[in-house]
């Protein structure tokens, strides 16, 4: 049977805002994590899966799937919340990392339905998706892989990247989450500013040899268009300028703070009010 | 021929019947084995560049999508370079990939530290669901490699530097196999020391003192090496590895009844540029000096 794409019931933005409001209830209930870049790449992971990726959540090995490798790892609530969504398992996300669950802190593909490739120990995504890219060649299957931009400070990421070129894999692209924070980054306390964790990032794919689209993150027919354009030629990368924390005003005032941490239930409640 | 070279020509052999083989390598496909397959197989060959960790993940990648993957290098470059990415991509993911490391061992030739892997059993047998084998002669290599094509695993396979594969050790080739049948005294030895130990028990045996002599070709998982080493009174391995952490500290973590001394790379040796006879002799593991040592360690407990 031919795979196809689970496309929403709803329009994406409802969709995408109901999955924040579990990210973030997850993260609260179990004792904080990873806020800003869940949801920073949120809208990227739900309109890969609901615009793109033909798969099953019914036969999550299928070996003639899509695949999508969220090498960013400590982004894991957000894969998991999209998962569940599309319906590859039913574990409660208010289970994430806790003791016995397979919803592990960062994706373990021998735990949970779904993880196509396990991650956290950042830059080996690409390499992986090279791999599978690799061996499906011959067929029309796409394989995604989710960058951090944070993550492109990684060299494997660039030993990936030149690999990929030299290839010319048609079939493998990339979106980097271009939220411009990382956890402590080159912070500058006199004037406050904060340099995004890579200059200049387009110009270095570009200069790897990749065909580099930019689009904003979190605009949804933008997205929808860019990915698809990702697919007419590659390797590809989809720069997605994305905001840290997004939709959370609280986060999006104070990204670093945010990064990965536990919040109280006064900071609770507004977090959950900014998604109401 | 080094055994590498021969591991690389059966892989050819095979993938004319395996369509999912593979054969990656970091640029050292001359040196490490892999030639053999590039050559025949070009098709299914990756020369994946002077990058090893991309490498080891993208060989992950291919094994998840239903690929047998076969990553060729040095062995220090794979276990050091690329650790991380065998135990996120293979060890924890748990991915049928197979890494071929030439060059294993204490022993690099003319390249010196920067290419010797004198620790790579203490690096490699600490992870789980990885398994080891360090093959002797052309057999062993037959078995492994039929072995993991049949149940593909995440394995490593070292391999020496010295071409040693003329001649065959006595036996058949298995995952244990007793060179010199079992004695009181045992000599335990895997991978090319298995030659060091063989040779040290035909000089031992010209003084008198006879010794049987164990070859470990599979290290990962340890199969019956206790119920082989239960009955001997006294063990001592002979290791092209560091003291610490590889066959020596497997067979003390047996928890045998035997007094186990462990004869390999001093703890303090990186590594050196010469040839394997000036190493081995500066080092205290010539055949002479093997020979001598358990015989003194055997005299001392008679007197005792």
């Amino acid at each position: 049977m031919t795979l196809e794409i689970a496309r929403s019931p709803m329009p994406l933005p409802e969709e995408a805002a109901l999955l924040r409001r579990d990210i973030v209830e997850a993260l609260y209930r179990t004792g904080g994590g990873h806020y800003g870049g869940s949801l920073s790449v949120i809208d990227v992971l739900l309109t890969l899966y609901r615009r793109q990726l033909r798969v099953d959540p019914a036969k999550p090995r299928d070996p003639g799937r899509d695949r999508l490798i969220l090498s960013k790892g400590h982004a894991a609530i957000a894969l998991y919340a999209t998962l569940r969504r599309l319906g590859y398992f039913t574990d409660p996300l208010t289970d994430y990392a806790q003791f016995g669950s397979p919803l592990e802190g960062h994706p373990d593909m021998t735990r949970l339905p779904g993880v196509d490739f396990s991650s956290g120990s950042l830059g080996q995504g690409l390499s992986v998706g090279i791999g599978a890219a690799l061996a499906v060649q011959a067929t029309d299957q796409q394989v995604w892989v989710v960058l951090g931009d944070g993550e492109c400070q990684e060299g494997q990421i660039w030993e990936a990247a030149m690999l990929a070129a030299q290839l010319q894999l048609g079939n493998l692209h990339v979106v980097v989450d271009h939220n411009r924070f990382q956890e402590w980054g080159w912070r500058r306390p006199a004037t406050g500013a904060q340099p995004p964790p890579i200059d200049q990032l387009a110009d270095k794919w570009r200069a790897f040899g990749w065909r580099v689209l930019e689009v904003d993150g979190h605009d949804f027919d933008a997205l929808e268009r860019s990915l698809g354009a990702a697919c007419s030629a590659g390797p590809s990368v989809v720069i997605a300028h994305t905001i840290k924390g997004k939709g959370v005003a609280l986060i999006e005032a104070d990204p670093m703070r945010f990064h990965c941490d536990a919040v109280t239930a006064a900071e609770h409640a507004a977090i959950v009010r900014s998604l109401s | 021929m080094k055994l590498a070279d021969h591991c690389g020509q059966l892989l050819a052999e095979h993938g004319a019947r395996e369509p999912r083989l593979r054969v990656l390598d970091g640029d050292l496909a001359d040196s490490d084995g892999a030639a053999q397959f590039a050559t025949r197989h070009p098709d299914r060959f990756l020369m994946a560049g002077i990058a090893e960790q991309n490498m080891v993940s993208v060989a992950a990648g291919m094994a998840e999508a239903g690929l047998l993957p076969w990553v060729f290098s040095f062995a220090a470059f794979l276990c050091y370079r690329a650790y991380d990415q065998i135990r996120v991509g293979l060890s924890q993911a748990r991915q049928p990939v197979t890494l071929i490391g030439s060059h294993a061992g204490g022993l690099s030739g003319r390249n010196g530290k920067s290419h010797a892997a004198p620790n790579d059993l203490a690096v490699m047998l600490s992870l789980p669901h990885l398994e080891v084998w360090s093959p002797a002669d052309r057999g062993d290599v037959e078995l492994a490699v039929s072995t993991i094509l049949a149940a593909p695993a995440p394995s490593y396979l070292r391999f020496p530097r010295t071409p040693i594969d003329e001649h065959g050790l006595p036996g058949a080739a298995a995952a244990l196999r007793w060179l010199v049948p079992p004695r009181p005294i045992v000599l335990v030895s895997t991978g090319l020391a298995s030659r060091w130990a063989l040779s040290a028990a035909r000089r031992l045996a010209e003084r008198g003192i006879e010794v049987g002599v164990l070859h470990c070709l599979r290290l990962r998982p340890t199969g019956a090496l206790a119920a082989e080493l239960r009955d001997a009174r006294r063990i001592f391995v002979v290791d092209d590895h560091s003291t610490f952490g590889g066959l020596g500290s497997l067979v003390h973590g047996l928890g045998l009844p035997a007094t186990v001394t462990t004869l390999g790379w001093p703890q303090d040796f990186s590594g050196q540029s010469g040839n394997d006879d000036d190493l081995r002799a500066a080092h205290g593991l010539s055949d002479e000096r093997i020979s001598e040592i358990i015989e003194a360690a055997l005299a001392a407990a008679t007197r005792g």
